[in-house]
């Protein structure tokens, strides 16, 4: 456990991954990045509407012991958050790809996509 | 230079993650903090503790040099007693807070990782200055210490030992031999739990001790812990944590451990603490239990309607409450209990209570 990649998301060499269906962006941390922070106990989400640019802070992840910023993989407008995880942020634990996404961004440039690592090269990373 | 355990390598094979602490490379957890810090309240965890200290006091005189170098009056702690006390500098102000145990003729105190060096020299220049005749040896790194903590601490432990440790009363301490290797056991903890800590030389016996506990534990679920439980352990007690709590210069009064104080002997320190005590006007340290969600971390402020009246020294979740709480200084004036204050978290406010400590109560895993 610990280092699930999948191969239909990009990644960040932050450990964020998103996953692009039309014009929105799910964002979320990676399997490798919840099994070292372990025990998320606290999400800060950001607000809906909120625009952000690539790079940025989106979140904040809490363990136990640490605070972890979350960046944002793309540059666009929160159009959604997962409201879930404010009661319940060890679901980013349980399944960091399906039901503990973070956000979802209104994408402003499809361009900024490409420079995102695949699959493949996240890989090599972790 | 980067110090470790002599556990190390065992840490290592076990799955420990490491982390720097005060110098040393030590496990800050093994599963996770939360399994870690549940385990141990409710039956049992082992830890390495290595990266404190060892300072032996000997001589004619080494009662009359803890007595006159800490809060407490040695001659009230009788042979094979433990006594937790402070160490200050003529202002008052905490050089470290330790515990130290009466062992025949000699002491043996336990400063924090890395104030071993600090500590000794203090006591030898005190020893020199007042004529006492008393000397004070850093022997850290002949010794390592371990842990054993938790309601089941004590059965665990009693299947190595043919001493009833039923006989090793609170604070007691003494020789004993655990897995056929002579220690010095004390009755002694960090987490609020039943607890026992061992001091164990030469340090190449320590692994065999360590393996023996685990096994002897593995009835009662034990777990190794590291250091992320043990300071998250510590603060649902609200016991300090010198790094943190002293930071700066703090006296034995702010910190709100007058009761460690024993007045009715001379002291270094005493004088300004007395002034300090007349005046009153003193920080202290306080019990703040969040009541929004977020988690407050140690250098956060505490305001009272946007007016800051303290800083947070040592904050977590608290696994056992789920929720957020802080230690940290407050303006005396704003700790009344049951006030309402905001820890300010990444420039927003969060709400929280003053309470009388401990956050977590002492039969909490019974309940729970």
């Amino acid at each position: 456990m610990g280092d699930e990649v999948r191969k239909n998301l990009k990644y960040t060499d932050s450990h964020e991954w998103l996953k692009l269906t039309d014009d929105t962006a799910m964002v979320g941390i990676t399997d490798h990045a919840q099994s070292e922070l372990t025990d998320i106990v606290f999400v800060e989400l950001p607000q809906i509407g909120k625009e952000i640019k690539k790079g940025e802070e989106l979140c904040v992840v809490e363990s136990v012991k640490s605070v972890s910023e979350i960046y944002s993989p793309i540059s666009g407008k929160v159009a959604n958050v997962n409201k879930k995880l404010e009661d319940a942020p060890e679901t980013i634990n349980e399944s960091p790809y399906d039901e503990g996404w973070l956000v979802e961004i209104e994408v402003k440039d499809k361009s900024e996509f490409n420079s995102l690592l695949d699959a493949e090269a996240y890989k090599k990373m972790i | 230079m980067i110090l470790k355990s002599p556990l190390y390598k065992l840490q290592k094979e076990l799955g420990a993650r490491f982390t720097e602490f005060a110098g040393f490379e030590m496990p800050i957890q093994y599963t996770s903090v939360k399994d870690e810090h549940l385990t141990v309240r409710r039956t049992v965890g082992l830890f390495d503790v290595s990266h404190m200290s060892n300072v032996w006091i000997a001589g004619k005189d080494a009662e009359k040099l803890i007595s006159l170098t800490t809060v407490e009056d040695a001659s009230r702690i009788g042979d094979k007693m433990s006594q937790y006390t402070a160490i200050l500098r003529e202002d008052g102000t905490v050089i470290d807070d330790t515990i130290f145990m009466h062992l025949g003729n000699k002491y043996m105190i336990i400063p924090n990782a890395g104030m071993a060096e600090t500590v000794a020299k203090w006591l030898n220049e005190k020893a020199e200055e007042y004529s006492i005749c008393a000397t004070a040896e850093n022997v850290s790194k002949d010794y390592v210490i371990l842990a054993i903590q938790g309601p089941k601490s004590r059965d665990t432990l009693q299947k190595l030992t043919d001493v009833d440790l039923k006989t090793v009363g609170f604070f007691g301490c003494q020789y004993i031999d655990i897995a056929d290797i002579n220690c010095i056991i004390s009755h002694t903890g960090y987490t609020g739990e039943l607890g026992f800590e061992l001091q164990i030389t030469p340090t190449s016996l320590a692994e065999n001790v360590f393996r023996k506990i685990l096994e002897a534990g593995k009835e009662f679920g034990i777990k190794t812990i590291g250091l992320g439980a043990r300071d998250t352990l510590r603060m649902e007690k609200y016991f300090i944590l010198a790094g943190n709590e002293f930071k700066g210069g703090r006296t034995p009064l702010e910190a709100t451990m007058s009761w460690t104080i024993n007045w009715d002997h001379d002291f270094i320190g005493k004088k300004a603490l007395l002034k300090q005590k007349e005046k009153g006007d003193y920080e202290r340290l306080t019990c703040l239990k969040c009541i929004d969600k977020g988690i407050p971390r140690h250098g956060f402020e505490i305001k009272k309607e946007e007016k800051k009246v303290g800083i947070v020294t040592s904050g977590t979740l608290s696994p056992c409450l789920n929720i957020g709480i802080a230690m940290g200084y407050v303006h005396h004036d704003f700790r009344e209990k049951e006030s309402i204050l905001d820890i300010i978290i990444r420039d927003k406010p969060v709400k929280a209570k003053v309470i009388k400590p401990p956050f977590v109560p002492k039969d909490w895993a019974q309940h729970n």
